[in-house]
């Protein structure tokens, strides 16, 4: 079952670089996102195909006002050059089998080694808690990932802001583009599934050490919930500033509390039950991504398109 | 080779079109999303790692017979820092865009050493 996935996956992927129409882009690498999820759900690892499922929204958004601006500001030119077109494409093409042929020449022959695999399953449960064991080990065994993953969101939104910096200030609302709030169809229906929306992320965040989920999930379908909102009226009353403070003491907030749970022990000196630790730092994790998110989107939908 | 798995092939394979996408491309914006690309096809290969057929997710009570969760929740992050790279490499190429009015690789390398 899985072979047919991959092969929609390979062919997807050579879509996107054999198609000369640099527009369709945006949807294979829609239709790409899709199929590597599926695939990753069939490799039975649901959190990341529900991760790699959201994130492509915010994909596609950053590759439209991108495509928006190219075609807006870039005056493009045609060049026809037909005589060296087939000694273009024959060397990569040699270098890459070449290198392909290299990879399976010198693969190790042994099997991967599953020792820590053992360890985590049989040990988790009493050592952090909850019964999911992929949420146990990024927050609990490799809490060094996830602190050192926040804080490269950080750095990456101070480097988006940095690159794209506007003095001047915005209007609340938009008014001289009108949104989408004027089709009935779409905002009838982006109505009716926000509500969806706010309980499904809730649900992921809560629920993210017992099922499939977690603070990664939640918090990007939380920063859809403001896509949406945006998506219908055309307001833009958030403060950036403050968005960005927040992100910085909920990134603070994280550092403390697992330093207090993980290299303290306070968990049992406080004699908390087991699973607090992780709900907490799952809520804190998933305010953080959609702090980013948010802040991300902002810069791209709202600075970068004036 | 006989440890290697179907998934593992179809990830080299695709990791290397998107090597050749990504040594090829005129356009920066291709290239850009060639790196996506390429992201993608090492998370698959880290997946087909711990994967055997007929295992389970690692999750719920009885964990018997099951995928190696180790892999899964080191390229969780990793997704979450992709789309921001990608973010970063596009509002690069959007300030480019404004001062060079050009993102094709041979344009913008003849105009930056004007």
């Amino acid at each position: 079952m899985i072979q047919i996935f991959l092969i929609f996956w390979l062919i997807s992927s050579l879509l996107i670089i054999i198609d000369k129409q640099l527009i369709h882009l945006i949807i294979h690498l829609g239709i790409f996102s899709m199929v590597s999820a599926v695939c990753f759900f069939m490799l039975a690892a649901p959190d990341v195909a529900m991760a790699e499922a959201v994130v492509s929204v915010f994909t596609t958004i950053v590759f439209i006002v991108c495509f928006e601006k190219y075609y807006s500001l870039v005056d493009i030119l045609v060049v026809p050059d037909k005589k060296a077109k087939f000694f273009r494409h024959l060397v990569p093409i040699g270098f890459t089998i070449l290198l392909i042929a290299l990879f399976f020449m010198f693969i190790p022959d042994v099997p991967a080694s599953t020792y820590l695999k053992e360890m985590y399953i049989s040990m988790f449960q009493q050592d952090i808690g909850g019964e999911n064991a992929v949420t146990a080990i990024y927050l609990g065994y490799r809490v060094y990932d996830t602190l050192f993953e926040a804080l490269m969101l950080l750095v990456s939104i101070a480097a988006i802001i940095h690159l794209s910096w506007h003095e001047k200030k915005l209007d609340i609302v938009d008014r001289t583009e009108s949104g989408i709030g004027n089709y009935n169809i779409a905002s009838a229906t982006i109505r009716v599934i926000v509500p969806l929306i706010v309980m499904f992320s809730f649900y992921l965040i809560v629920n993210g050490h017992i099922s499939a989920g977690g603070g990664f999930q939640g918090g990007a379908l939380i920063a859809v919930l403001f896509i949406c909102r945006y998506i219908i009226y055309h307001i833009h009353d958030m403060n950036i500033d403050r968005i960005i403070i927040l992100e910085k003491l909920v990134f603070v907030l994280i550092a403390i509390v697992a330093i207090y749970f993980i290299f303290l022990g306070a968990g049992s000196w406080l004699s908390l039950p087991q699973g607090v630790y992780l709900m907490v730092m799952n809520l804190l994790v998933g305010i953080k991504i959609a702090c980013g998110f948010l802040v991300m989107f902002y810069r791209f939908m709202v600075y970068e398109r004036r | 080779m006989s440890n290697i798995g179907i998934v593992e092939i179809f990830a080299v394979i695709v990791f290397f079109i998107s090597f050749y996408g990504l040594i090829t491309s005129k356009n920066i914006i291709k290239s850009i999303a060639s790196i996506g690309i390429m992201e993608i096809a090492v998370i698959m290969f880290f997946l087909g790692i711990g994967f055997f057929d007929g295992m389970k997710p690692p999750i719920g009570p009885n964990l018997e017979n099951v995928a190696d969760p180790l892999p899964q929740a080191l390229v969780i992050t990793t997704i979450i820092i992709g789309i921001t790279v990608c973010a970063v490499n596009l509002s690069m190429l959007i300030t480019l865009c404004r001062q060079l009015k050009a993102a094709d690789w041979d344009i913008v390398e003849k105009k930056s050493s004007e």
